[in-house]
């Protein structure tokens, strides 16, 4: 046992506590005495960095896990403090980013006279069916999403900082309305009938695939582990990120049931954002499981939208 | 003077869309987000505002008073365009002259470098009420001639108030302008230093 004591700064170069630890602490260890001194910063609101190096932009961040031993560090060495802001649980985010959605899009189909004033709207039974589909496929949707949140995600992160919660609401909550106003118009034109129902048939098939994919993923890592896995079986076998291709498979075919431009919109955004997200995830199993020094190799697969990625 | 300015500024402010392509691909260290809301002001002026709406907004052949009084025209409608062009040109000068100096002799005299980091000062303030003004005087021209808008029903379900979105844009200039200067106010004191220089110690 060696008892250190660290220099926690604040990357103004500010002490902000000196810490008496044991160099076999881990860092979540040291997180929680900092806590202990300053009960602002709770553990998931901290981060800790080394000092940069000489041609580094900024230093090596220390993993909640790993002993201060790993890190070299010893009595006097100074480590560097981030406050990144009030957080909260990636659960709690993702039920306020689906619930959004689940409640304002029926909004615009049962209460037509609150969106469209001045408008003649149908009564319920006389509506066309691709509107009474569309809003039963959407309500499935964010109550699939939600119910995956609880019962089948595992997150690697505990939680995340507060301000993402509306960044990411406003985009939920902003085109779920968008699109929902022209869907469930009065003016609205429906398209052929049996075509509609063969593009949402299709898209169920896109919702149980992409909860496939999900429970894939969910089994991957034994309870406790954080390791990157390579995912299999399934669609994973040729894809990277399966579950966004049946994602984005299931808003296109949406969009062409209903035939609505705005829900292509909502589909083209979501499609660009999962995209970057596929790409980062697809470099980082190549760049990990690289076959050498006894490690796998990652198989060769498309990204996350065949042909064209 | 509109017609004389006509083809160099289409093509010119046009062209400023490689600004925000060269800050995304990473080849000026420029942010993506700051040049986008920059050149987005500029492109929906010219395209959505001063082209379509040019007789409204600019008085043909810039009248003289007495023809402006004639047609009932307010007595800055000249002014408008002549400060929108000075702002715009005005800046584009004295940044790309910056840049071509610092090309051609590595660090640009200090004279370009005040300038790039001063004048937008005076500049900006001058474009952003120019542009505000055009677009507030386009306004009734777009909504009388239903200007880029369509409406329900239409086989693609799909309704566009052009009029509309350009209040929206017109209203994203309230927070727009201050976050562009500050923006602004930090780089020149980054570049230029903040305040007076600092007394030198005497010797004992």
């Amino acid at each position: 046992m060696t008892l250190i004591s660290l220099d926690l700064q604040s990357r103004n170069g500010k002490t902000l506590a000196k810490l008496d630890v044991d160099s076999e602490d881990t860092v979540g260890q040291l997180k929680k005495k900092f806590h202990a001194v300053n009960k602002k910063y709770y553990p998931a609101r901290q981060r800790m960095t080394l000092p940069a190096k000489e041609g580094q932009k900024s230093g090596e961040v220390l993993k909640d896990s790993a002993k201060l031993s790993e890190y070299g560090l010893s009595s006097g060495s100074v480590v560097l403090f981030k406050d990144l802001g009030t957080q909260i649980d990636y659960s709690t985010v993702f039920f306020f980013e689906y619930f959004g959605p689940l409640v304002i899009y029926p909004l615009f189909f049962f209460l037509p006279q609150i969106f469209y004033p001045g408008q003649k709207a149908l009564p319920l039974d006389q509506r066309p069916l691709v509107q009474k589909i569309a809003v039963a496929y959407w309500m499935f949707h964010y109550a699939k999403r939600i119910f995956e949140t609880y019962f089948v995600h595992t997150f690697g992160h505990a939680t995340m900082p507060i301000k993402n919660l509306f960044k990411n609401c406003s985009y939920y909550y902003g085109f779920a309305a968008f699109v929902a106003y022209f869907v469930n118009h009065p003016a609205y034109t429906a398209p052929d009938e049996t075509l509609s129902l063969v593009c949402f048939a299709l898209a169920m098939v896109c919702q149980f695939s992409n909860f496939r994919c999900h429970t894939i993923l969910s089994n991957l890592r034994a309870p406790g582990e954080t390791a990157y896995k390579i995912p299999s079986g399934f669609l994973f076998n040729y894809i990277t990120c399966a579950n966004y291709t049946a994602e984005i498979w299931g808003w296109i075919l949406f969009t062409i049931g209903t035939h609505t431009i705005a829900a292509g919109l909502f589909t083209a955004a979501g499609a660009f954002q999962m995209a970057e997200w596929a790409r980062g995830k697809h470099k980082r199993l190549q760049k990990l499981f690289d076959g050498k020094d006894g490690r796998q190799k990652y198989p060769k697969r498309w990204v996350m939208f065949p042909p064209l990625l | 003077m509109q017609q004389a300015v006509d083809i160099p500024l289409k093509i010119s402010q046009s062209a400023a869309l490689l600004e925000v392509v060269h800050s995304a691909i990473g080849l000026v260290k420029s942010p993506v987000a700051i040049t986008a809301m920059q050149v987005a002001s500029r492109i929906w002026c010219l395209w959505g505002i001063v082209v379509p709406c040019a007789a409204t907004v600019i008085p043909q052949g810039l009248l003289t008073a007495g023809q402006q009084a004639a047609l009932g025209l307010p007595g800055w409608a000249n002014i408008n365009f002549i400060t929108l062009m000075t702002a715009w040109a005005c800046s584009e000068v004295i940044r790309y002259g910056f840049f071509a100096l610092k090309e051609a002799f590595g660090t640009p005299p200090y004279f370009a470098t005040w300038l790039r980091y001063t004048a937008f000062m005076v500049l900006y303030p001058l474009g952003v009420s120019s542009e505000l003004t055009m677009a507030w005087r386009a306004l009734p021209d777009i909504k009388a001639r239903g200007l880029f808008s369509s409406t329900l029903p239409n086989s693609w379900n799909w309704g566009f108030d052009y009029h509309l979105v350009c209040v929206l844009v017109m209203a994203t200039y309230i927070p727009g302008l201050p976050q562009l200067y500050g923006y602004m106010l930090t780089q020149r004191k980054k570049v230029l230093g903040g305040g007076a220089a600092k007394p030198k110690a005497k010797a004992a």
